[in-house]
């Protein structure tokens, strides 16, 4: 029997998930882990609804999300379109009521659409740990996983977002509208100079490889130009070449590829 | 009985459990609660095909709360069977348990009971059964060929063989080689269907209670109660009187609860236990173990002259019955029956095979044969109409099958509609069609 | 570990029912409250068909763990019903001819409900959107639609609540 545990405090969480080791999962929404979890299982549970992580503070120049906000939850308290645009297609409301930010960061392809949307916001997660907090770039996160998943560095708490300061995209490609699990999803930002050139890019994907990742290759096919046609064109062929997708039961590796490419230029075309 | 003596054309009539489902009030057949309940979980084949060497139930037997576990020597009365048998239809080749072999993944081997589903889930996982894997066939036209396994001593060639001693439900009429023999154009293609889930929101299941009486109540949300009491009884050796099946609202159908498949093993448990039983299908088992519509394979070639007149058409149909009958030969024969489709072709010839493969058992789902058979000979009809540069509309009127016309089946056409149907589709879809079109009528063949 | 006492309030009813550990909401509802308007399609958060409203949010009782919602107020679909007269929102349902099978039914008009209490004036698409966790096999999507616009007018038009 997989015990639950309801620790009280961050610390006693990030203990707890330290000395149990690979027996401990962390329970946040349930709507991932619940679904392949048996009450004859052993292990146990921590679960992070007695911690206060479910809270958005809105801080200077951006938001400290708890990691187990909800999905509507983050949308109703920072108001980036592109991130908003990102939880309404997770699930369905009730989904979205349930499941958090941080778990939906856990999640493996065919989920996890909520990864690019914050890799091209250049968010930052904090973890806890019994050495203390310690904070990292998302995309150094994903840098981590291995084919078993995320690594175990420690007690998810809050994902930092600030302002972004130029503009940001989303799109989901997906059998249906809604409730769907992706293809891919793809979000892009992009800052530009004075002339209009692209003077910086974040462009990430989820679903096209084995993890979320920011795809250099992409981003540096529109850096130093303009976003016309050829740039944008040029940026969905690298990021095609750069995929590694999988073939289950949503789609093909090859129908992923594709659609990675089509839905980079469209992301960016969002942007011109 | 004129149609007008009915009452109800032409105006809504409501439906009578509308309310109730809005209200929450209607009962399905896991809402009814019995104290002691136990759960049954299967243990399924993990391979396609494989010789059984042995089954081990001892851990499944020490699980925390199994109370009970039921192999295939558990069964008193038939160890195979086809739900069919009682009408002439056969021979019973599917196993209720999975004895000496096992012919697709997820063929049920062991129950196992417990005093919680998960208990009997938890149980059902601690089966072992060592397998000696044997080469699996998954393509209809491999099955039949010569080096493919035989699944079954009923079929060495692995295609279904008709009470008459035919390889596939036929059609002969006319002389199609003479036919193609005439034709300006032959046209040909393959077509292939999937098979599909019938997915209903509910899953299969029932509750078997036994009763003080020696009866024993079933509560299930089969399609077809009648045939599920009866075949219950026949499998398990007892007199039809011996159950009391009570359907009801069923969560979505679809041609997917009609294969018995899970009452006569809860029964059996009930007998044994003196216990209300409950076997549900898990979400999993109901996209990967239940029946499907079967995928269909099918070659057409037509003889088609340049004014657009079909002069012959063979059609060779392969259904993948998966690996055993159910109602297969049922399907091919439907199949065979929807042939050449609406059409007047004055020479046709068709083989409808079922042919068994190490898929799971395909099954009954809407239109059952019917759709693969429309699905190909209306994609076979845009391509000659594409080859012939004729248009597609009127393609299909002029070959359209008219009142008192000869049918393949050597049945003349009576309330034919197909003319006036195509005519009305038409106008809905804004598409104009010359004058000679628009006059056409089912009854113009015989006047011309 | 041992099973747990949990109160909680389901449809405007204190109650106090013992569950096991890892039992969730959906057991707690169906199984010892007998509230089987709330159904079980899939069990894993797919179907939408075992939806309920915990402190007025939607929610799926399938992989909501009882002990977690101590203390909190859930609705059902039997909980529309109180003093048994039908509600608009369910009349509308009846009306439009939105449900055939039923299976699906309690789990529609629970996010329906769910909709039309934060956003009593939505648009087809926000309709579309609201549904979007609940599947149906049979009916078709496009009459249930219809029947959450048509409680959506007769809301408006009576200043009623949705139910």
């Amino acid at each position: 029997m997989p015990e639950l545990l309801r620790p009280a405090s961050v610390d006693e969480a990030a203990g707890l998930f330290a000395s149990h080791g690979a027996a401990a999962a962390i329970l946040a929404g349930g709507t991932g882990l619940l679904r392949e979890t048996h009450p004859s299982d052993d292990g146990v549970l921590i679960a992070l609804d007695r911690l206060g992580l479910d809270r958005v503070e809105s801080r200077d120049g951006g938001w400290s999300v708890g990691a187990a906000v909800s999905l509507s939850g983050l949308r109703a308290a920072v108001p980036i379109p592109a991130l908003q645009a990102a939880t309404r297609e997770i699930g369905g409301p009730a989904v979205q009521n349930m499941a958090t930010v941080g778990g939906n960061l856990f999640a493996r392809a065919p989920f996890g659409d909520l990864a690019p949307a914050l890799l091209a916001l250049g968010a930052r997660l904090v973890f806890a740990s019994a050495d203390g907090e310690e904070e990292q770039p998302i995309e150094a996160f994903y840098a981590g996983w291995s084919e078993d998943g995320a690594p175990r560095a420690g007690l998810l708490t809050r994902i930092e977002i600030d302002e972004p300061a130029g503009a940001v995209s989303y799109l989901k490609c997906a059998r249906r509208r809604y409730a769907s699990p992706s293809v891919v999803s793809v979000a892009a930002s992009v800052e530009k100079d004075g002339s209009g050139a692209v003077s910086d890019a974040r462009i990430a994907l989820s679903g096209a490889s084995a993890h979320p990742f920011r795809c250099a290759a992409a981003e540096q096919a529109v850096i130093g130009a303009g976003l016309d046609d050829a740039a944008m064109a040029a940026a969905g062929a690298a990021a095609e070449a750069a995929v590694t997708p999988a073939t289950d039961p949503v789609a093909s590796d090859w129908y992923r590829r594709r659609m990675a490419g089509v839905f980079v230029r469209r992301a960016l075309a969002a942007l011109a | 009985m004129s149609i007008k003596q009915l009452g109800v054309v032409g105006r809504n009539v409501g439906q009578r459990d509308l309310e109730s489902h809005a209200r929450g009030q209607t009962t399905y057949y896991e809402d009814v609660h019995y104290p002691r309940m136990l759960h049954l979980k299967m243990h399924r084949s993990a391979e396609p095909h494989a010789r059984i060497v042995s089954v081990d139930t001892s851990a499944a037997q020490a699980s925390p709360g199994v109370v009970c576990v039921l192999t295939h020597e558990d069964l008193p009365g038939k160890k195979v069977w086809n739900g069919l048998a009682a009408v002439g239809v056969g021979p019973e080749d599917e196993p209720i348990l999975a004895f000496d072999k096992v012919r697709w993944r997820g063929e049920p081997i062991v129950a196992v009971l417990g005093e919680s589903a998960e208990a009997a889930r938890a149980g059902a996982a601690k089966v072992k059964v060592e397998y000696d894997p044997l080469p699996g066939v998954f393509d209809v036209e491999e099955a039949i060929a010569g080096a493919a396994p035989a699944l079954t001593a009923h079929w060495p060639r692995n295609h279904y063989i008709y009470p008459d001693d035919h390889a596939a439900a036929q059609i002969r009429y006319g002389d199609v080689e003479a036919g193609f023999a005439d034709a300006d154009h032959i046209v040909e293609d393959r077509y292939q269907t999937s098979p599909i889930e019938q997915a209903p929101m509910e899953t299969n299941g029932c509750i078997a209670k036994p009763g003080g009486d020696g009866r024993i109540t079933v509560h299930t949300n089969t399609q077809a109660v009648h045939f599920a009491r009866d075949n219950t009884a026949a499998i398990l050796g007892i007199a039809p009187g011996k159950l009391r099946f009570l359907g009801g609202t069923v969560g979505g159908g679809f041609g997917g609860k009609v294969d018995v498949a899970v009452e006569p093993i809860s029964v059996l448990g009930a007998m044994r236990t003196g216990r209300p039983v409950k076997f549900k299908y898990t979400r999993e088992e109901e996209m990967q173990v239940s029946s499907t519509r079967s995928a269909w394979r099918l070659y057409i070639k037509d003889g088609v002259m340049n004014d657009g007149r079909i002069v012959a058409r063979k059609i060779t149909s392969y259904q993948d019955s998966g690996a055993y009958l159910r109602f297969s030969s049922y399907g091919s024969m439907k199949h065979a029956g929807h042939m050449p489709g609406p059409y007047t072709i004055p020479n046709v010839w068709v083989d409808a095979r079922v042919v068994f493969t190490n898929r799971p058992p395909s099954s009954a789902m809407r239109g059952f044969g019917v759709m693969a058979a429309s699905f190909a000979i209306e994609l076979q009809m845009d391509k000659i109409a594409k080859t012939i540069g004729m248009d597609p509309w009127q393609l299909r009127l002029l070959n359209a099958y008219r009142n008192d016309d000869m049918k393949a089946h050597r049945k003349e056409v009576e309330d034919a509609a197909m003319v006036e149907t195509i005519q009305a589709a038409a106008r809905l879809a804004g598409q104009e069609l010359p004058a000679e079109y628009q006059a056409m009528t089912s009854w113009d063949r015989k006047a011309g | 570990m041992e099973a747990k006492l949990i109160r909680l309030t389901v449809n405007g009813r204190d109650e106090t029912v013992v569950a096991d550990p890892l039992a969730t909401l959906q057991d707690v509802l169906r199984d010892t409250l007998q509230l089987t308007a709330v159904k079980s399609g899939c069990g894993q958060g797919g179907c939408g068909s075992c939806s309920v409203l915990v402190d007025g949010e939607l929610r799926l009782s399938c992989l909501t763990l009882a002990e977690r919602v101590e203390g909190t107020e859930v609705t059902t679909l039997e909980g529309l019903n109180e003093t048994n007269a039908i509600v608009p929102l369910q009349q509308a349902f009846v009306e439009n001819y939105a449900a055939q099978c039923g299976y699906c039914t309690a789990g529609m008009v629970m996010a329906a409900k769910a909709l039309l209490d934060r956003n009593p004036a939505p648009s087809r698409d926000e309709i579309v959107e609201g549904l979007s966790g609940n599947l149906c096999r049979c009916t078709g999507f496009a009459p249930i639609v219809r029947a959450v616009q048509q409680a959506a007018q007769a809301l408006s038009d009576t200043g009623e609540e949705a139910s």
